[in-house]
């Protein structure tokens, strides 16, 4: 295939792989503890620190990974604090992020392709100093993950039984906020903020039809997210879209898929 | 069974819980030693799943005190030792990824060290709980699928997998049928007697279990505490006191 004689074609294809493992993973402990939700927050307050890096001239991920984790403390610690409305506090936090980055980035006057590709994703733009800043925050927070999976679907399934039992469910819960942030921010490059909630989520819900137990569902999530994310990159190539895109629509082919085939 | 000068499991002093509306508990002191088979019984809303709520320091009291092992509960970390079945056990999200042995190995996670994994000794105390309680054979089995009474076991199973020195469930056997009841009766007994497990039960079926339980826990928002539950003139006073049960008690202590 001609395509993969770009540079920027196999560095977007190995962000990519990588981002479709992290997505999955991590989507899959936050779907199950209904956290769905606030990984769309997330996304949104990453774009704080996406316009912040592009107006003040930091690196724009790491600055999307400072600022999404912040949120990811504020919005447990508001979760955990005050039962009522949890999800008012996100879809307030969620516009409210993403109105900030806009000012933001409007007054830098940075308002251009450049955040457009943030929020919808784009092949063309990953770098070097993507993949390595990628590749690191990555398997850092895959590997939080899988050392802490018995305990994250442990809390999943029954909190407080699982705080009964001596699980430490405080630092776990802010452990499992922590690691999502910084996979969602790595995501934005390719993805885009605005539909790395959907690569979260979807293969996890899709995963859920087949009805089988957690190793596998998180397997077959994995599996989702990557033929998903691969198709996605092709077609953008081929086509010219933004990658966010066709990746979001391949996998809600293979979700619409999965329910036809687990229909009763 | 008989209430030993050792130190209690759980010594509770004074503690009250009130909401902003309402007291739900007042000036409530017992204590709980090894090997004992506690019933608690009380009207709806009479505050029985608060009250274990906070030795189980999921609800933080208004007043009093809690010690369980002979420390704070604030300063207790040994929480595998207790092991827990909600009220709402068998209400579980029927979409959730969980076969039953996904959800009893559940049980051994809290003892596990980081990096390891299952050990023999996991294992073999996953299979002997899951043989326990009569679901082994359904262990590949996704929890969704599972009848009300079915998943109840398995939750009860969980706690049985922790080896808890301390088993609390709270009405464990709503909807479940009678046989299975009995079974379950009859087990419990048999871990309390046998294996020494202490037990606090919340349930409406005292009458059945009369001859097993060691004492009698009366709950509404005050608590009255029946040292010998066979006596039954005493505890029915009490009963009758707050108007529960009384008839209860009666009926099946006849059928004895
Ligand atoms: N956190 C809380 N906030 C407000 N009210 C509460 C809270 N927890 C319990 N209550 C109230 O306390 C009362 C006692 O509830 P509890 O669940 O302890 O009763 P119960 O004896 O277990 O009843 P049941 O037999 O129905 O299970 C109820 O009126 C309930 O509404
Ligand atoms: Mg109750």
């Amino acid at each position: 295939m001609e395509m993969f004689e770009y540079d920027f074609m196999q560095r977007a294809f190995i962000a990519g792989i990588i981002i479709a493992v992290l997505a999955s993973v991590s989507g899959t402990f936050i779907v199950l503890r209904r956290y769905s939700m606030m990984s769309e927050t997330l996304a949104h307050s990453a774009l704080v620190g996406v316009a912040v890096g592009l107006v003040a001239g930091y690196n724009p991920l790491w600055m999307a990974v400072i600022v999404a984790v912040l949120s990811a403390w504020l919005i447990e610690y508001l979760r955990s604090s005050f039962t009522l409305y949890s999800d008012a506090v996100l879809a307030i936090m969620l516009s409210g992020t993403l109105a900030i980055a806009v000012i933001i980035v409007s007054l830098g006057g940075a308002f251009n392709n450049s955040l457009f590709s943030y929020l919808f994703g784009s092949i063309l733009s990953v770098s070097q100093e993507d993949i390595v800043t990628i590749s690191l925050f990555g398997s850092i927070s895959l590997g939080l993950l899988l050392t802490y999976s018995k305990e994250l679907y442990f809390i999943a399934y029954d909190e407080e039984v699982a705080k009964t039992s001596g699980l430490k469910v405080r630092f776990l819960n802010y452990l499992l906020v922590s690691v999502s942030a910084i996979i969602i921010a790595l995501s934005i490059r390719v993805v885009g903020s605005l539909l790395i909630g959907a690569l979260m989520v979807i293969p996890t819900v899709s995963a859920l039809q087949y009805r089988v137990g957690f190793v596998k569902t998180m397997i077959v999530s994995l599996l989702i997210a990557l033929f998903s994310v691969a198709c996605g990159m092709v077609f953008s190539y081929l086509f010219s879209l933004p990658s966010g895109a066709t990746i979001v629509l391949c996998v809600l082919v293979l979700f619409i898929f999965s329910l036809v085939i687990n229909k009763e | 069974m008989s209430v030993d000068s050792k130190s209690p499991i759980f010594d509770v002093k004074n503690l009250s819980f009130s909401t902003r509306e309402q007291d739900i508990l007042i000036d409530i002191s017992f204590k709980i030693f090894h090997g004992e088979y506690v019933a608690i019984i009380g009207p709806n809303g009479g505050g029985k799943t608060t009250l274990i709520r906070m030795l189980l320091g999921l609800n933080k009291p208004t007043s009093g005190e809690i010690n369980i092992f002979s420390k704070k509960i604030n300063k207790f970390q040994e929480w595998y030792k207790i092991g827990y079945v909600p009220q709402r056990a068998s209400l579980v999200d029927t979409t959730f990824p969980a076969t039953v042995q996904d959800i009893v190995n559940m049980g051994r996670i809290a003892k596990r060290k980081l990096f390891s994994s299952a050990t023999k000794e996991d294992k073999d105390a996953v299979e002997d709980a899951m043989k326990k309680m009569d679901i082994y054979d359904l262990k590949d089995k996704m929890v969704g699928t599972l009848s009300g009474g079915q998943r109840q076991r398995v939750m009860i199973a969980r706690a049985l997998a922790s080896k808890p020195e301390v088993l609390i469930l709270d009405e464990p056997n709503t909807g479940v049928d009678i046989n299975s009841q009995r079974n379950f009766y009859t087990l419990l007994g048999k871990l309390n007697k046998q294996e020494g497990i202490t037990i606090i039960f919340i349930t409406h079926d005292v009458g059945v279990i009369a001859d097993d339980i060691g004492r009698l826990f009366t709950i509404n928002q005050k608590a009255i505490i029946c040292n010998d539950p066979k006596k039954m003139m005493s505890c029915d006073d009490m009963s009758k006191l707050y108007g529960v049960h009384a008839h209860l008690l009666h009926n099946h202590k006849h059928e004895h």
